[in-house]
């Protein structure tokens, strides 16, 4: 009873915790599927009705859109970890030192410094993380990048959201792409030439650089593209391998110059290129160390240049800010703005005048804008407005306003849209606050549009107010932590651990009370023993690296503890069979991890785990190669010791179970899910799978029947405690079994082994048989977190075996796709551990397990569970600190953020194995 | 029973021998063969190795407990045949602990648990042979009767638990070269090592004491 109530609380606690904890850590935002589109516009208040009648006129042409194009072509050449002051002159960082590094992009400089009038240099602030595919999601979409885009995607890197390349190629643009092949798996079917380097050899400086080169001048002759997208890697990738301060990179750096200087002599040269608009991005910057992916401004503050070859009217020069400025290298002025990348996707789509994407909550972006010729050109203006022809400066303000004027209106039904939708929408003060400014900003503009004096100004900037408002709420609500959520959630973490250890130091004192021996020192260094190595677990989460080895230092506290028994023993008598069973089990185990690190390394850009010198067993193979008994061995292996299980379950439950009926039931599951697994494997039919998960849910619900109608309860306590975890491993073994594959087999009896020895190891002549023993609970949970590592796993999302979930089933249904899924990652290394904790009360022919008081035993019972709920809990909550604390570290959505999910959803799902036991055992 | 009882300061001094003696062979590696134990490890471990074990075998032959039934030979030959004994088991248990088996770190894993075999087996199998009673007592603590017991217990668990610890900068990503196997575990051992050379003519010292006031 005690137990029971006692484990509720603890899981309402952590629930409650892991809740608000995840609120304020993990920035949730859900995508929308829904795209703009053409025809939408005749909704928009913007437009008035002849616009409204021009623009459904549109459709009827080649090129619809919601405003007209005012650039022909764009051509986007994006280079990987652009920083600013790799572009922009030196002389604007007077405090800093003269680097190697800077000025070399001078081509672009020359461009800057002699067409002032159509050229300029931003600093383009880009939101973190900083990794290519998240920026390259965000500058398509213009949206913002969270650890959670819940989407549709299920494991597939391709773009779900509304995005301009969409808009592009529905409204029928045709697209080239070249370079870095991350884009064409962001856009598989989208481009109508593409030619993708692979961008994953870091060490490669040229491939893809050489490769964008060969293809793009060839591409700047031809007339048959609207946007061209050349990605170069080189100066990213010289970063990572030498550094910004380095040959190579200055080498980089004059070869894409000298590429630039090219691109730029054709643009002038060639006749259908004068309507080209040039931009020269990054997609992020990096540090002086080549590193990028965090929030530091040398990280996000990277550049973007534009160009367009056509002269443009000389009053430009009024919307350009002209505060930051610098001489070039011939000694001209260079003046520089400051942009958000936020803000590139809209304002490519209005340069471009194609819908924009229906997610982008960024403004266009005005001196972006001011350089296309097409913003000064009076044609596309409703008849309605006033025109005057003198005031170029008019002109270009009316159309900017219109657009301005779409812009919020595209992002107001966004806005919309989005808290209709969404789980966890945005605050509703915040959102009544941006509607208020929206609907005076809207007011105001059909005021101006009557009135014969027009405000432009005030229209733009009521408007700009509004979509930097939500800009400012989307990023607090999308990319900051709620420290005060994470605050609270962490410290009902700790008061859940405190009543934890009440409660469990309650139920120690209790039974020290029935126990009037003497052991009660010993039993305490035990306590602190083993309190000293969850310690030392918990604290090694501080460190990424030992995150990424967790399976390693689990494996290296269990060999400790296992050498220590060892040690014992040889104290108490001599060494026993199963001290070097264990030992044994722990080195299996190991390759067993190592294996599972090496498969994790190859996918994980942090984890530098080089297999080829630390486990380079290779040799071993190597050997038999070619040989059939080796292919032979490796398919009947898993075949030879399924049925050395079923030998060996069946043998164990004949000599525990007493009742016939049950026994009859129990073996006959058994052996039915074991014929049923072989079938499988020899010949893939999807009937065998199912029946082992239908066998396996009835065997567990027929369990709880039974408990609940009494049959289960003769015999006596231990016999019956002992029968009771029987049947319930019994019945979820087959289905774990399966969903493990091929290696499943030799987990589970890596797993009964292991759990046999640590059994037979404890209470060395010291305690009696039903003490319970802390340092065998500590090697039971150390047990179950190297079986979670040795069977392939690995806490992060790509670590997850997707293939398990479709083990018989080949459609895809979500619900019970994820249950499957669930169970082959936690079922290995929580239930089935969970679930079989009374074996460690109840060892079998213990003398004097007759005529023990049933108080006793459960008392003894209800501190393992307490124990081991307690150190997942003490685990855990460390987890939970040291994300608090590394949340601005690099890593923390690569490593920190899944390992604190897995550790999470973990230390749930214990609580809950923890309550559903208390049910079933007591 | 000759020699049965020795005090503290020889203690010290048969210590420092050991240390001085692991500092010979270090500067040795050194200077001969310019190799340190980070560069070349498994040169310098057999220098080491090489450098310590005649020492700590005659030191721990002169120490043998059964004075009168063994010679000093057979002490002698106790030592030579429980090095490999020893660096077996210590190989073994460091493989559990989880270090690499891969074939390019077999001779450094070799030298090393032959010299962690000299810090922790062979003294003991210099001076108890192959009596299981004295090999109980010496790893229970429970009857600290003798003086030769501390001087084999204490620096052989600093150096086991120095090892322990030493393996522990392993996995951080550094990437510094004497994070590699067997580097810093060696390292740590032989701090750990020192630090119960250092310890034990202290307990002796204070059990000395503590039985004089028992006796007074």
């Amino acid at each position: 009873m005690r137990l029971k109530a006692a484990a509720a609380a603890v899981l309402c606690l952590h629930c409650l915790g892991v809740y608000l904890f995840t609120r304020g850590f993990l920035l949730t935002r859900t995508e929308l599927s829904a795209s703009s589109r053409p025809s939408d516009l005749s909704r928009c208040p913007c437009s008035s009705a002849s616009a409204s009648a021009s623009a459904s006129a549109d459709l009827h042409l080649p090129r619809p859109g919601w405003t007209p194009p005012t650039v022909d072509r764009v051509l986007i050449l994006v280079v990987d970890a652009l920083r600013f002051d790799f572009v922009a002159p030196s002389s604007l960082f007077q405090h800093q030192h003269q680097h190697q590094w800077m000025d070399r992009l001078s081509s672009l400089q020359h461009v800057a410094s002699s067409h002032p009038l159509s050229s300029r240099i931003f600093k383009a602030i880009a939101d973190p993380p900083t990794t290519s595919l998240q920026r390259l999601k965000a500058l398509t979409t213009g949206g913002l990048p969270t650890f959670i885009d819940v989407g549709n995607s299920f494991a597939a890197p391709a773009i779900q959201e509304d995005n301009w390349i969409h808009q592009l190629v529905t409204t029928g643009r045709r697209v080239v792409m070249m370079g870095d092949d991350t884009w064409t798996h962001l856009f598989p079917h989208h481009f109508n030439h593409s030619y993708p380097y692979p961008s994953f050899n870091v060490k490669d400086l040229h491939t893809v650089d050489n490769g964008v080169a060969q293809h793009l001048m060839p591409w700047l002759y031809r007339e048959d593209w609207d946007v061209l997208i050349a990605h170069f890697l080189g100066v990213d990738h010289a970063g990572h391998i030498y550094g910004v301060d380095s040959q190579p990179m200055v080498q980089k750096l004059e070869q894409i110059n000298a590429l630039l200087q090219n691109v730029i002599d054709i643009m002038k040269s060639q006749k259908h290129l004068l309507n080209t608009m040039l931009i020269v991005m990054g997609d992020h910057a990096q540090t002086l160390n080549g590193d990028h992916g965090g929030g530091t401004s040398e990280e996000v503050e990277t550049c973007l240049f534009a160009w367009m070859p056509r002269s443009l009217p000389s009053s430009i020069s009024s919307i350009f800010d002209s505060s930051t400025c610098g001489l070039g290298l011939n000694g001209k002025n260079i003046c520089t703005s400051t942009m958000q990348q936020l803000d590139f996707a809209v304002s490519i789509s209005a340069l471009l005048g194609i819908p924009f994407p229906f997610g982008s909550i960024g403004r266009v972006n005005p001196e972006l804008y001011a350089l296309s010729p097409g913003s000064w050109d009076p044609q596309w203006l409703p008849a309605s407005f006033y025109q005057d022809p003198r005031s170029d400066l008019k002109t270009w303000k009316n159309n900017f306003a219109h657009v301005l004027c779409i812009n919020s209106w595209q992002v107001k039904r966004y806005i919309d849209s989005y808290s209709a939708t969404s789980v966890m929408g945005f605050p509703s003060d915040d959102l009544h606050y941006i509607t208020k400014l929206y609907n005076e900003a809207q007011s105001r503009w059909s005021d101006s549009k009557n009135s014969p004096c027009k405000p432009e100004n005030g229209t733009i900037n009521e408007f700009s107010d509004f979509l930097l408002s939500f800009a400012t709420l989307a990023r607090s609500a999308w990319t900051e932590f709620d420290l005060k959520l994470m605050g609270v959630g962490l410290g009902i973490f700790i008061i859940s651990i405190i009543f934890h250890l009440f409660v469990f130091e309650r139920a120690h004192s209790l039974s020290n009370v029935y126990d009037n021996k003497t052991q009660k020192s010993s039993n305490h260094l035990q306590i602190y023993v083993a309190f000293l190595l969850v310690a030392v677990r918990a604290v090694s989460f501080l460190s990424n690296s030992y995150i990424l080895a967790e399976g390693r230092v689990a494996n290296f506290l269990l060999a400790t503890t296992a050498i220590g028994s060892i040690r014992s023993s040889l104290v108490y008598g001599k060494i026993k069979k199963h001290d070097l069973v264990f030992l044994i089990l722990i080195i299996l185990i190991r390759f067993g991890i190592e294996k599972g690190m090496s498969k994790q390394a190859a996918t994980n850009p942090f984890l530098n785990y080089d297999s080829g010198s630390d486990f380079d067993l290779k040799w071993l193979p190597s050997l038999f190669e070619g040989h059939d008994f080796v292919t032979l061995l490796s398919e009947v292996s898993p075949m030879i010791i399924l049925f050395l299980l079923s030998f060996l379950s069946c043998k164990y439950i004949t000599c525990t179970v007493d009742s016939r009926y049950i026994r009859w039931v129990v073996t006959v599951g058994t052996m039915l899910s074991y014929l049923f697994i072989a079938t499988f494997w020899l010949s893939e039919r999807s009937f065998a799978p199912k029946m082992v998960y239908v066998i396996g849910l009835s065997l567990f619900v027929l369990n709880f029947v039974l408990r609940y109608l009494g049959i289960l309860e003769k015999g006596e306590t231990v016999q019956r405690l002992r029968t009771l975890a029987l049947v319930m491993v019994s019945a979820w073994s087959p289905t774990i079994l399966i969903l493990l594959g091929k290696q499943g087999p030799f987990a589970v009896l890596v797993c009964i082994f292991a759990g046999w020895s640590i059994i037979s190891s404890k209470n060395k002549g010291l305690l009696d048989d039903f003490k319970m023993d802390p340092i065998s609970v500590m090697q039971w949970s150390l047990l179950a977190i190297c079986l979670f590592y040795q069977t392939g796993h690995w806490c992060t999302f790509d670590g997850l075996r997707y293939g398990a979930a479709f083990i018989g089933f080949d459609e895809f249904k979500v619900v019970r796709q994820a249950i499957l899924l669930f169970v082959d990652t936690f079922g290995i290394s929580h239930i089935l551990p969970i679930f079989s904790l009374p074996f460690l009360v109840t060892i079998p022919n213990s003398s004097s397990s007759k005529g023990r008081d049933k108080t006793v035993i459960f008392l003894n019972l209800t501190q393992v569970y307490l124990l081991y709920g307690l150190i997942t809990a003490i685990t855990t909550t460390f987890t939970v600190l040291c994300v608090a604390i590394q949340r601005r570290h690099l890593m923390v959505w690569g490593l920190f953020a899944p390992k604190y999910v897995f550790d999470a959803i973990g230390l749930l799902l214990t609580d809950l194995l923890i309550c559903v036991s208390a049910l079933y055992y007591c | 029973m000759r020699k049965a009882q020795i005090g503290a300061t020889t203690a010290l001094a048969l210590h420092s021998l050991c240390a001085a003696d692991l500092a010979t062979g270090y500067w040795l590696s050194h200077s001969l063969y310019s190799s340190s134990l980070i560069t070349h490890p498994a040169p310098t471990l057999r220098i080491l190795t090489v450098c310590e074990a005649p020492v700590v075998i005659v030191m721990f032959s002169w120490l043998r407990r059964d004075h009168d039934r063994c010679s000093f030979i057979k002490a002698l030959a106790r030592g030579l045949i429980g090095l490999p004994i020893g660096a077996l088991i210590n190989a073994f248990g460091a493989i559990v602990l989880g270090a690499p088996v891969g074939l390019k770190y077999w001779p450094a894993t070799i030298y090393w648990s032959m010299l962690m075999s000299l810090f922790t087996f062979v003294p003991a199998a210099c001076v108890f042979g192959a009596s299981k009673l004295d090999w109980q007592q010496i790893l229970s603590y429970s009857k600290p009767s003798n003086i030769v017991d501390y001087m084999l217990s204490v620096p052989a668990h600093g150096a086991i638990i120095g090892a322990w610890l030493g393996a522990w900068p392993m996995p951080l990503d550094w990437e510094r070269p004497w994070q590699e196997w067997p580097i810093c575990v060696t390292y740590g051992a032989i701090a750990g090592h020192l630090i119960g050379m250092l310890l034990s003519p202290v307990l002796i010292f204070l059990h000395r004491r503590h039985i004089r006031t028992k006796t007074e």
